[in-house]
């Protein structure tokens, strides 16, 4: 037995086995990378809004610290492991977060009394409620009083929405002055004595209604309570600031479920609060659809008719063989490429003539010289066209001959065969290429982040207004807001969580649409098989 | 078929055809047109200068026996204007020759003359009248709508004196004198008798609010330099520099009132040539050295050795004269020096050592000024006649050198790579070398595929040869599935997750690629006693891959905790110390380790597809015929399936070194993206990519940074398009070669 | 070679020659096919048989690179004439292929494709004009309960019947088969073979065919083709008995070919 097992050996390294495995381990980790990527924006993100237990600590100094754990990790010498907790109230701590070695940790206890306030400024307070204007209160009056408040704003809004249509009707009436100012229409033409009455007609609306808003809002402002800390330090907050309260230490798990749910709908409906940070990703998400939407209205049918004319109507030669691989090649420019080049055609080329033949009035404030939604959709669109046009190829490619000529056969025209045979049959490879480019356009950040997108949109792209769609507006992005609140935010540790929560949307969102064009792909490969016995 | 329907039928058909056709092949173009609309913004940058004579007044307007001493013209090259030695200021419309004002610059002393002009700053003249004495004007102009006619635009133009200088009792050489913004007042004389002498009179205000006037003068020391051949002061004042007519410059600095100081005295020409005129450079870091063989040279002070002390250092030298270089001057805008010889004016550039223009006009060229603004120029010929041209010069700092080459910077103490766009002052050099950015590009790029192209050959090779099909068929949709990973979440978890692990944990990390691969090699070694073993050769046929996932994670958890203590141990607990201290490279937490990890996570399933489709399109009866010769599984793989696929695993390879170069998100989120050239992997880099994305917000439209960015987007673009064609042709050919895709 | 006479052609061919780029692959061929009969055309591989028969319907005008020479009169008109509609032209003669192409639809629809296309709507029309051409392709008792379901789901056998129905339902003078039964099993292929005969009662057909037992059984005519020439057209069984050609007796002997 010694004796064979050198050779044996030789042998097994000779013939290779070990290189399999190596080969083998390789595909192992890649896709054990892939698997820990989606595990880690999984675990990050879906953990974010369920409500963690509210410790008190009572640490060695003799003070208490009221936080939420949020990790664990060995101190700098390695003598022990210390904690990271979130301690909110950055109105009286200045931070969200303090480390506390466990040494200095006396006791820890999760009190029911401890309450979550979500503030819509300085995030989250974490304390007790003293008083509720002026006297002691239980929770169940404060939420009754926070109720209150509710219902006065909701009255509010209905003024709020006055408010923001005047102020529409006043800067398209500023426009329009400004147009007549362009043209040079005298001072006592009754077009421009009728806009000018009108528009201090709306000035002064405009003025009554603040004012009537203002008032409503002191008195809403006026309730307010007494919170303190974990070492008794006192808080007044008014009542309209606090947007939710709730003791995770005393919710059970299906209170805690109930807790999970509003937040997650807050999150797709809400619009984001505290420099993105808080609050909802709903413009986010709004203008990524917006801006898949009209990107897939221009690269859909252009990249279609381009393929068709390639793989049906242009002849085969050199010509059409360099437009193929050109076109190939455009699926792999950088998408930073595509994006400087959109600044300087679309908007800096055709928004600024757009601004100079129809808005010079407004020049130098541009119209559509500057970046909008348009022109991200539509460099988005020429970033993805290669995409449709080569899938539109390969499915109009995979069509059997016998197909064309069966019908031909019977008299169809070349537009016939296409619109009833041909195209009815590579459609769900043109559905591919589409969803593969809407997925593309989704994720993609770098060619927005100079067309257009914006940390902060005041309005959505569609509103009540005519004409109703803005595509000269700019817009948000969830692709943007990752980046923008994981690296431009303020506070990068605070904005973390809604990091990684529009992360998990952003991936849920492409990779749903990734995997339904894969599906479809696969599908249609197998029906063509069938094609050719 | 009825006939109206026919005839419909193909009317509806030839139309489409058309429609069709137009279409497809404009939008085709279209898409190709993109090449050609960077190419046109980014080619301005090469355009040569140009200069379009605008106004021409001829002699006379002027009488011919007064000498004229200097021009100047207004930023909008409408007026311009003549000091004359009589003392008289004129101005003059330039479009008609009209002379719309002259003004005696000294009515009291009506027989007083000039003896000369020097300009500086912004229109500022010191005049040099006979008696000794300076007087310092400035001109200056505003355009005004004039209500008395018309609301006509014309150009105010007015006079003001910024400083008197007495006059000294012995006879001048050459006067200069210098009014600076904070009341300080400096002159320079030097005597016929070759002394050199300063005067300065500081206006401060000392702390109870009264103005207190320091008055110094003295006698500056020459070193024994030779002859002073050429003066020059810098616009403050502060610094005098002097070339000799054998070769030397001295430098003394003039700060410190009444104290004089030679901070350098050098031989700078070697062959002891005269120097024949000096200037300052715009920013008053350089000096524009002219000499009697025409050679115009650049120089500032450069810290030579450890002692700190700068010594003047010839750095530029730019196009040069055939004749004696007679007269040197800045432009007030840019790095552009003005040099006149006897065959005529010329404009050089300084960093660039571009030649911009040159202006031999027949009459000669006796005066002239560049605007303030340094796009229109005014001369006056020898033969009297007034000319102006305005001038393009749209990029005077771009050349192929400054683009790609090492450019020796003011301030610099050697030529260095640098790229920085933007500074606090007006006057700094603009710094757009494109090379720190190639290289960073090839950088990341570089260790990018290091990580990843072998870990997605080896497994296509995996995938496509050994593993279950029922297994491939779940393996492939999941690669693909990992393409779509938007690039953003990857550069974000790679900067906010992953970055501080690793550099938590950097012992672990260099632990594990030298446990891992030992694992790999120890389970192999026992697997080959193992797999003899009946249920267990089960593996051998396509789970192999299943089989390493826990030696994997093994090996990685064994690492994670045998790591501190062995940083502990190896380093005294601090690897990054340990790595600047002993090998003195700084650990930057976002480096290349991250853009290795993170990018080659983004390239991985774009050469992974590629290769697995083109290994698995080799036709099995090749892979048949070889195994039936007796040829093992790894064998059959290594030396005839791999030869037919290479060409696709090679296009493979080029999709992902194209789509790493250019990839944006991941490389601005996870590196420090500073414009640093070091092949160190512990260090982050800034890629042409990102640094588009970084500037072009801040960029002025068709400013030379914007049109830089467009260059090294069209560097971009050629880079991706050359690999992506190679690629695609290859592929092509594969094709056509299995008759599949 | 003595040519047989012809009493009332559907089709004459005139000095037809055609070019694939510079190479001719038929050299000058005239022929004429009788109405209502069958005709077959033989010969060996790459003898220029489907290529002359696609001549007919000009099918071949969708090669970029061929050319054609010649006369092909259709009831004594040139249809490589230019005032010729290429569409009329296909609606009169109609094609079955090698390989069955039915397209994915359902069955209905691929019966009543030629009628769409030209414009028809009557609903009764199509159901009545599916019924015929199903029942005239012999497939009608087999399909008649799943009209409306995918043409895909068919047997091989089915589909080519299937395909003769799509031909047959626009009404052709002539139909072309071009190797219909060559990808079929046996039993298809004599289902598809008694379908011929009972067609011939209506349309006039022509055949290509390499399997010579095929040829002698469906046709009343034979052409044999070699090399872009017609060596030898004749009765069928005169031509498969007593060939006047040493070619032809050479291929029908199995002696190459």
């Amino acid at each position: 037995m010694f004796n064979r097992t050198p050779k044996e050996m030789n042998k097994y390294w000779r013939v290779g086995e070990p290189m399999v495995w190596l080969s083998g381990a390789a595909l192992s980790l890649t896709l054990l990378s892939a698997a820990i990527l989606l595990l880690v924006i999984m675990v990050s993100g879906l953990g974010v809004f369920w409500p963690s237990p509210l410790q008190q600590l009572e640490l060695k100094d003799g003070s208490l610290l009221v936080g939420m754990q949020t990790q664990v990790e060995e101190t700098a010498d390695h003598s022990g492991m210390r904690r990271q907790y979130k301690i909110a109230n950055r109105d009286l701590n200045g931070l969200d977060f303090r480390w506390i070695d466990e040494a200095q940790i006396v006791s820890s206890s999760t009190p029911a009394d401890l309450l979550v306030l979500e503030r819509a400024e300085y995030g989250d307070f974490f304390g007790r409620l003293q008083t509720l204007e002026g006297k002691p209160a239980s929770l169940d009056q404060l939420r009754q009083a926070l109720h209150q408040v509710e219902t006065a704003r909701a009255g509010l809004s209905e003024l709020d929405q006055r408010l923001i249509e005047i102020s529409y009707r006043g800067e398209q009436l500023r426009l329009k002055l400004l147009k007549i100012d362009y043209h040079q229409v005298a001072a006592n033409e009754p077009q421009r004595i009728e806009l000018s009455a009108e528009k201090q007609a709306e000035a002064d609306e405009f003025e009554r209604l603040v004012k009537v808003q203002s008032e409503r809002l002191n008195r809403i402002h006026a309730r307010t309570a007494v919170f303190s800390d974990a070492n008794g330090q006192q808080k007044e907050i008014v009542l309209a600031d606090i947007l939710k309260v709730y003791t995770p230490n005393t919710m059970s798990s299906a209170d805690k479920a109930r807790f999970y749910v509003a937040k997650l709908w807050e999150l797709v409906s809400g619009e984001p609060r505290e420099s993105n940070t808080e609050g909802g990703l709903f413009p986010a998400i709004f203008g990524t659809v917006m801006l898949i939407f009209v990107m897939s209205l221009f690269s859909f049918p252009l990249g279609v008719i381009a393929a068709v004319y390639l793989r049906e109507y242009a002849k085969e030669g050199l010509l059409v063989r360099i437009v193929r691989i050109a076109v190939n090649n455009l699926a792999g420019i950088p998408s930073i490429v595509y994006g400087i080049f959109g600044l300087g055609f679309f908007v800096y080329g055709i928004g600024h003539s757009i601004d100079v033949v129809f808005f010079p009035e407004r020049l130098p404030t541009p119209t559509f010289g500057t970046g909008g939604l348009l022109w991200a959709s539509l460099t988005l669109a020429l970033l993805t066209v290669p995409v449709v046009i080569v899938s539109t190829e390969e499915a109009l490619g995979a069509i059997p001959r016998e197909m064309r000529e069966g019908s031909y056969a019977l008299g169809a025209t070349k537009f016939q065969t296409l619109l009833r045979v041909l195209l009815p049959m590579a459609s769900p490879g043109i559905m591919t290429g589409l969803i593969l480019a809407m997925a593309r356009a989704a994720g993609e950040v770098a060619p927005l982040m100079i067309t257009g997108v914006v940390k902060l949109a005041p309005t959505l792209p569609i509103d009540g207004n005519f004409p109703f769609l803005h595509l000269d507006r700019k817009f948000m992005h969830l692709g943007f807001h990752i980046y923008d609140i994981g690296f431009q935010s303020p506070n990068v540790e605070a904005a973390k969580p809604m990091v990684f929560v529009t992360a998990l949307l952003l991936v849920l969102i492409v990779l749903l649409m990734s995997s339904v064009a894969i599906r479809l792909r696969n599908k249609m490969k197998k029906r063509y098989t069938f094609g050719t016995f | 078929m009825k006939p109206v329907y026919l005839k419909k039928v193909k009317r509806n058909d030839r139309l489409a055809s058309w429609a069709i056709s137009i279409g497809g092949l404009a939008i085709i173009f279209c898409v190709i047109f993109i090449l050609v609309l960077i190419v046109e913004v980014s080619l301005p940058l090469f355009m040569s200068p140009t200069a379009r004579q605008i106004a021409r007044v001829e002699s006379g307007f002027v009488s011919s026996n007064v000498q004229v001493l200097a021009v100047g013209m207004d930023d909008y090259l409408e007026t311009a204007y003549t000091i004359d030695a009589g003392g008289t200021i004129r101005f003059i419309n330039l479009a008609d020759g009209r002379e719309l004002e002259q003004i005696r610059l000294r009515p009291a002393e009506a027989d007083k003359r000039l003896l000369a002009v020097e300009n500086f700053g912004r229109l500022n003249h010191v005049l040099h009248w006979d008696d000794g004495s300076l007087s310092v004007e400035q001109v200056k102009f505003s355009p005004f709508y004039d209500a008395a006619d018309n609301n006509r635009r014309s150009i105010r133009h007015t006079l003001e004196s910024r400083g008197e200088f007495p006059a000294v009792p012995q006879q001048v050489e050459q006067s200069l004198a210098r009014v600076n913004d904070e009341g300080r007042q400096t002159r320079v004389d030097l005597f016929a008798d070759g002394r050199l002498e300063v005067q300065q009179r500081e206006v401060t205000e000392n702390f109870l609010g009264e103005e207190e006037v320091t008055e110094s003068s003295e006698i500056l020391e020459l070193n024994g330099a030779g002859q002073l051949s050429a003066l020059v002061l810098n616009d403050s004042g502060t610094q005098l520099y002097a070339g000799t007519a054998t070769g030397e410059l001295l430098h003394w600095s003039l700060e410190e009132s009444g104290e004089a100081n030679l901070v350098d005295h050098l031989q700078a020409f070697a062959d002891q040539r005269r120097i024949t005129a000096l200037s300052m450079v715009f920013g008053d870091v350089s000096l524009a050295v002219g000499d009697e063989r025409g050679q115009v040279s650049t120089w500032f002070g450069v810290r030579g050795d450890s002692s700190g002390k700068r010594t003047l250092t010839r750095i530029h030298q730019l196009t040069g004269h055939a004749a004696p270089v007679d007269k040197l001057s800045h432009s007030l805008r840019d790095k552009t020096v003005l040099s006149r010889s006897g065959d005529g004016l010329h404009l050089d550039y300084m960093t660039s050592e571009r030649f911009l223009l040159g202006f031999n006009p027949p009459g000669g060229i006796s005066r002239y000024a560049l605007t303030a603004r340094g796009d229109g120029l005014v001369a006056l010929g020898e033969n009297g006649d007034l000319l102006s041209w305005r001038l393009f010069i749209p990029h005077p700092e771009i050349s192929l050198k400054t683009l790609f080459g090492k450019v020796w910077y003011e301030g610099y103490d050697q030529p260095e790579y640098v790229w920085q766009s933007s500074a606090a002052s007006d006057d700094y050099e603009p710094k757009l070398s494109l090379t720190p950015l190639i290289f960073g590009s090839l950088k990341g790029t570089f260790y990018a595929m290091l990580f990843a192209v072998p870990l997605a050959i080896f497994g296509a090779i995996y995938t496509s040869q050994f593993a279950r099909p029922k297994l491939r068929g779940m393996i492939k949709p999941a690669i693909e599935i990992m393409a779509a990973v938007p690039t953003v979440i990857i550069g974000f978890l790679a900067a906010l997750w992953l970055a501080p692990l690793i550099e938590s944990s950097l012992g672990s990390v260099f632990l594990s690629l030298v446990l891992l691969p030992a694992a790999l090699m120890l389970c192999i070694l026992l697997w080959q006693a193992a797999r003899k073993l009946e249920p267990l050769k089960q593996v051998e046929r396509g789970y192999e891959f299943l089989a390493v996932i826990p030696i994997i994670i093994g090996a990685v958890a064994l690492a994670s905790t045998l790591g501190p203590g062995l940083e502990q141990w190896l380093f005294a607990g601090d690897l990054k110390q340990w790595l600047f201290s002993e090998l003195g490279t700084r650990y930057d937490p976002r480096n290349c380790i991250i853009i290795a990890f993170a990018m080659g996570f983004a390239v991985i399933p774009i050469i992974f597809t590629i290769a697995e489709d083109s290994l698995s399109n080799v036709p099995n009866s090749l892979k048949a015929a070889s195994l039936a010769l007796g040829a093992s599984r790894w064998q059959t793989v290594w030396r005839v399936i791999l030869p037919s696929a290479s060409p696709g695993i090679f296009a493979g390879t080029m999709i992902g070194f194209g789509r790493a170069v250019g990839e944006t998100m991941i490389v601005l989120m996870a590196t420090g993206n500073t414009a640093i050239m070091d092949l160190s992997i512990f260090n982050g880099m800034r890629p042409l990519s990102a640094n588009i994305a970084v500037e072009i917000p801040e960029a002025p439209v068709d400013g030379s940074l914007y049109r830089v960015l467009f260059l090294s987007a069209v560097i971009l673009f050629i880079l991706t398009f050359i690999v992506n064609t190679v690629a695609e042709i290859v592929r092509q050919r594969l094709r056509a070669k299995y008759g599949r895709f | 070679m003595t040519p047989i006479k012809i009493e009332n052609p559907v089709i004459e061919v005139e000095d037809l020659r055609f070019y694939y780029g510079d190479s001719r692959a038929i050299h000058g061929v005239d022929i004429a096919f009788p109405e209502k009969q069958v005709t077959a055309l033989i010969g060996p591989s790459g003898c220029g048989k489907s290529t002359l028969l696609r001549c007919f319907n000009r099918m071949n005008d969708l090669i970029d690179i061929s050319r054609v020479e010649g006369k092909v009169l259709l009831d004594g008109q040139d249809i490589y004439d230019k005032n010729t509609d290429i569409i009329e032209l296909r609606r009169q003669v109609g094609m079955v292929f090698q390989k069955s192409n039915p397209f994915p639809k359902s069955i209905y629809e691929n019966v009543i494709y030629g009628l769409r296309i030209a414009g028809e709507k009557d609903k009764s029309f199509f159901d009545e004009r599916v019924e015929t051409s199903l029942k005239g392709a012999a497939l009608w008792d087999e399909v008649k309960d799943r009209l409306h379901d995918s043409a895909l789901g068919l047997s091989g056998g089915q589909m080519q019947r299937l395909c003769i129905a799509r031909a047959i339902a626009v009404n052709p003078k002539v139909i072309l088969m071009d190797e219909p039964c060559s990808a079929l099993d046996p039993k298809s292929t004599a289902r598809v073979e008694e379908l011929i005969g009972e067609l011939r009662e209506n349309f006039t057909i022509i055949i290509v065919t390499h399997n010579m037992q095929q040829a002698a059984r469906v046709s009343d005519n034979t052409a044999f083709l070699f090399e872009g020439n017609l060596i030898e057209y004749g009765l069928t069984e005169q031509l498969f008995v007593k060939p006047q050609n040493k070619q032809t007796e050479d291929y029908i002997t199995g002696r190459f070919g």
